[in-house]
């Protein structure tokens, strides 16, 4: 298995070549991928009847914080984005991939971007949970009342679970980004 | 874990044998058009076609209620908690201090519930009548760079996988002694962690396989990659993407054009 410092070398090296015929590297390719599923599978495995509207609370966002924290905002907006997605149309709520997909992929996106401001420090990844977690819950707001046009009582009774849910991802990230660096510092996670 | 269920069913279909492009579009079409449509009638229509296109698709009964699940809740709550929030309308029918229930209120909630069930069922057609491989493979053909398509597919080919995983972590930590059904929320969360970080460890080991697996089948060694399997258009295929764009455009010109309300 390539170490840190190797991997980032190869990585490093193929962003440099001109040839590779303009492709991702493999190793993003396959790290995205993974991420992604993993985001989908942990979406699907941990709901528990909560919040009224989607029926199901769950764990998806500390796996964009953590895709976020860990991987920067690109892995946080497309891991994050796609695989709530994906778990959405896997879990027979397809009409709401696309806003998922809007609403993670920001929340990732905005976590991954002041997560990882001044080293990735602890008040920066809180300060980026919380960014992150209202762009979420606005973005779903937003939609739900003027894309999927629920009114105002549908969308409003989602909302708290939809805090709570970015309470509990965000702690729960910021602790798993913190142990995977140090578990598996080959990885390359910050 | 709910099992997972893969919602594909193997069938041979006139919706299965469809071009995944000629399905992806005809969803869109479908979708945009439940979306300008308010009157109930009309919502109810579609819904019903909706149901004649899975019922012709054969999606299994059990799949279907997995499905649908989700779906009715939310439909149930929207027709609750509308006529809430439209107080508009003339026939008042409840006057309970600041909360007003009109008879509009009620028709428009309905109808909003019709239309989100339009647009939840919509999709099944796409998902139950076409596999992974189908799927990703028309994104690509519309588009969509190889590369991200094959991350697509990495996911998808994962996700049971990791399901899996993430049973096996859970077991393991269930037999040393750590209850997931005990405490409030937040206490059960912090338990997580210990599957959780497991599950992400061994998804990082197994995406540094595949880059490896990648590169050593040459993995973007030419940009006009071929394909052993390509997507064609059948005369078929045209005749459904006309009559998907027609389902969406004739009803949006009788709106907008003419101003018949629909």
């Amino acid at each position: 298995m390539a170490s840190g410092t190797e991997n980032e070398e190869i990585l490093d090296d193929e962003l440099d070549q001109p040839d590779g015929a303009g492709f991702v590297p493999p190793i993003i390719v396959a790290r995205y991928g993974v991420l992604t599923a993993l985001t989908a599978a942990v979406t699907f495995a941990t709901f528990i009847y909560f919040a009224p509207t989607k029926g199901y609370f769950n764990m998806g966002d500390s796996m964009v914080f953590f895709c976020a924290f860990a991987f920067g905002w690109r892995a946080g907006a497309i891991c994050g984005g796609v695989g709530s997605a994906v778990a959405d149309v896997l879990l027979g709520a397809g009409f709401f991939a696309p806003y998922t997909f809007l609403a993670k992929g920001s929340e990732g996106l905005v976590a991954g971007i002041i997560g990882r401001l001044n080293g990735g420090s602890k008040l920066a990844k809180v300060l980026g949970v919380a960014a992150g977690g209202s762009c979420m819950v606005v973005t779903y707001l937003l939609c739900e009342v003027y894309l999927l046009d629920v009114g105002w009582g549908a969308a409003l009774a989602e909302a708290p679970g939809n805090v709570i849910q970015v309470i509990v991802g965000g702690t729960v990230g910021i602790l798993l980004a913190w142990y995977v660096k140090r578990v598996y510092p080959a990885s390359g996670a910050l | 874990m709910t099992r997972f269920e893969d919602l594909y069913t193997e069938a041979d279909t006139f919706l299965h044998r469809l071009d995944p492009r000629v399905k992806m579009a005809s969803v869109l079409m479908l979708s945009l058009l439940a979306i300008i449509m308010s009157a109930l009638t009309y919502l109810l229509v579609l819904l019903t076609f909706i149901f004649v296109l899975l019922l012709l698709a054969r999606s299994s009964y059990r799949k279907t209620t997995f499905a649908m699940k989700f779906v009715l809740r939310f439909m149930a709550l929207i027709a609750i908690l509308w006529p809430l929030f439209d107080p508009s309308g003339t026939p008042v029918l409840i006057r309970l201090g600041p909360v007003v229930i009109t008879e509009p209120g009620i028709w428009r909630g309905l109808a909003s519930a019709a239309r989100v069930g339009c647009l939840a069922t919509v999709w099944y057609i796409l998902i139950f009548t076409t596999s992974q491989r189908d799927l990703v493979r028309g994104l690509v053909k519309l588009g969509l760079r190889f590369d991200f398509g094959l991350a697509l597919a990495i996911a998808l080919r994962y996700f049971p996988t990791f399901g899996t995983v993430m049973d096996s972590i859970i077991d393991a930590q269930r037999s040393r002694g750590m209850e997931f059904e005990k405490g409030n929320i937040f206490v059960r969360a912090r338990k997580y962690v210990a599957v959780l970080g497991p599950a992400i460890v061994s998804a990082l080991k197994t995406a540094d396989m595949l880059a490896l697996a990648l590169q050593s089948r040459a993995y973007g060694a030419r940009r006009n990659r071929t394909y052993l399997r390509e997507l064609n258009m059948r005369p078929s295929d045209y005749v459904a993407l006309v009559a998907a764009l027609a389902m969406f455009i004739v009803p949006a010109i009788a709106k907008y054009a003419f101003s018949i309300p629909i």
